[in-house]
């Protein structure tokens, strides 16, 4: 709370001080997550990713996992949905 | 992305097999452990390809064995692998090593010197001077002073003006820039007669200042006086002056030449044959064994420099030898054809004489034997005679 007021007044990003995760989604072929915690299932054709507030499901085909640091992760691949599981 | 793939490919990275049933955990735990895993693609059940950069390569051993996964190397791609393949091949290496310090040292001397604007100077004369000079083939660049050997050749050689070096590459271009040697003029204010320079009739004699010492009709030698310069007076005495005036004269222009009836002409074929030879600094080095298989032929040669690059030339010269066969023919001409034809050939021979001038007469003296033909064509111009000469009182 005393974060978010913080946030207001510097008008810094939601997802710097928190542990909100950031989906960005480049077209069809490519899904950036930054703030994730870690791999939970890695298939071909599904990527399952844990985030702190919540998993976060990647269904396609040929998924490829394009760049992985600590902080985000790159997958690209013919992505068909993304779905979200709410803690 | 470019800019990382190019810095992954300079530091080397190595293209991974993992197999275990644990991969999702190795894959977190590598990235916990700050290693930067990329292009990661899942084969089947258990196995993934990835990429990873040099220096995590230990560390991940120490991941995989906590995770139970296998490791097996499957490429080595990027610069450091590429120079340490090198590194065996030393004899390479050092060879270009030596191939690039061969052209930096050739680079340092002159091998080609070019020379141009000379008309009258022979060419030999002047690289001979500028040898003594310390320009010449082979000689280092960085020693030779441009502006002292201009220097030292102006002063020896009064025929020339102007002399310009400039050194491009391997080559020193030298122009020059001859003296054009201008008549005599003598000032207004100084007393000179005015002589004939060619023998002739004078048709024409026009005073304006001096005596005339000629008349029309006068048969002149070369030096004769045409137009004196002074004037004699009952009671002035004599007086001199510049004298002044227009000459013309009749002056003839003869040339001849003797052929015979039968002659021998060469007619040339259409076979050619090359042959090419190698020249490395004077030596010369013959690509052919045989002589020619021509009866007869007349030979050409041209020379060509070899150069890198626009101007870097290289002391080696390629010389190509073309030979032309011809074979000789009888001819024979009869009385008129052949006098056609010396007169044709005299006439070319005396058109550069006869430019600008105004031509009253030609004529064409035969002399005959039981052999041959002695043509003699004479012209007849008229033009304008008479230089001045300083007059030594």
């Amino acid at each position: 709370m005393n974060f978010n007021k913080i946030n207001d007044i510097l008008d810094l990003p939601k997802e710097v001080g928190t542990d909100i995760p950031k989906i960005t989604m480049l077209g069809f072929n490519e899904v950036l997550i930054e703030n994730y915690k870690g791999i939970l299932e890695y298939e071909d054709f599904f990527v399952r990713i844990c985030t702190h507030i919540g998993n976060v499901n990647i269904n396609g085909f040929s998924l490829k996992l394009n760049q992985i640091t600590d902080e985000d992760i790159k997958i690209t691949g013919k992505i068909e949905n993304i779905d979200f599981e709410c803690r | 992305m470019i800019l990382k793939n190019s810095t992954d490919f300079l530091n080397g990275y190595i293209q991974i097999q993992v197999e275990g049933f644990f991969i999702e955990r190795f894959v977190n735990s590598c990235a916990k452990e700050n290693i930067r895993l990329w292009r990661t693609k899942k084969i089947n059940q258990s196995q993934i390809y990835t990429n990873i950069s040099i220096k995590d390569i230990k560390k991940i051993r120490n991941i995989a064995k906590k995770n139970k996964c296998h490791i097996k190397i499957k490429r080595k791609r990027g610069l450091p692998f590429i120079i340490k393949k090198y590194k065996k091949r030393k004899i390479f290496l050092i060879s270009c090593l030596i191939i690039i310090g061969l052209i930096f040292a050739l680079s340092n001397f002159i091998w080609n010197i070019e020379i141009e604007g000379n008309i009258n100077i022979k060419t030999e004369e002047i690289l001979a001077q500028l040898n003594e000079c310390g320009l010449n083939q082979g000689a280092i660049k960085y020693k030779i002073n441009t502006n002292k050997i201009i220097e030292q050749i102006r002063l020896e050689n009064e025929q020339i003006a102007w002399i310009g070096i400039k050194l491009e590459g391997t080559n020193a271009k030298v122009t020059v820039v001859e003296i054009t040697e201008k008549p005599d003029i003598i000032d207004k204010n100084e007393y000179c007669n005015i002589i004939a320079n060619k023998e002739g009739i004078i048709t024409k004699i026009n005073v304006t200042n001096g005596t005339a010492a000629v008349k029309e009709g006068d048969i002149i030698e070369k030096g004769d006086k045409l137009i004196l310069g002074w004037m004699e007076g009952k009671y002035t005495g004599v007086r001199y002056m510049h004298a002044s005036g227009n000459v013309e004269a009749k002056v003839w222009y003869t040339s001849e030449k003797y052929e015979t009836f039968e002659q021998e002409e060469n007619i040339k074929t259409e076979n050619t044959e090359n042959k090419y030879s190698i020249i490395i600094n004077k030596n010369e080095i013959n690509f052919y064994k045989r002589l020619s298989k021509f009866e007869k032929y007349d030979t050409i040669e041209t020379n060509k420099k070899f150069k890198l690059f626009n101007n870097f030339y290289l002391p080696i010269e390629l010389k190509k030898k073309t030979n032309y066969e011809y074979f000789i023919q009888k001819k024979k001409y009869d009385e008129t054809s052949l006098k056609q034809k010396i007169a044709d050939e005299l006439e070319k021979q005396m058109q550069d004489n006869l430019k600008d001038k105004k031509i009253v007469n030609k004529d064409i003296i035969v002399d005959k034997n039981n052999k041959g033909l002695k043509v003699r064509l004479i012209y007849e111009v008229i033009e304008t005679i008479g230089i001045e000469e300083k007059l030594v009182l």
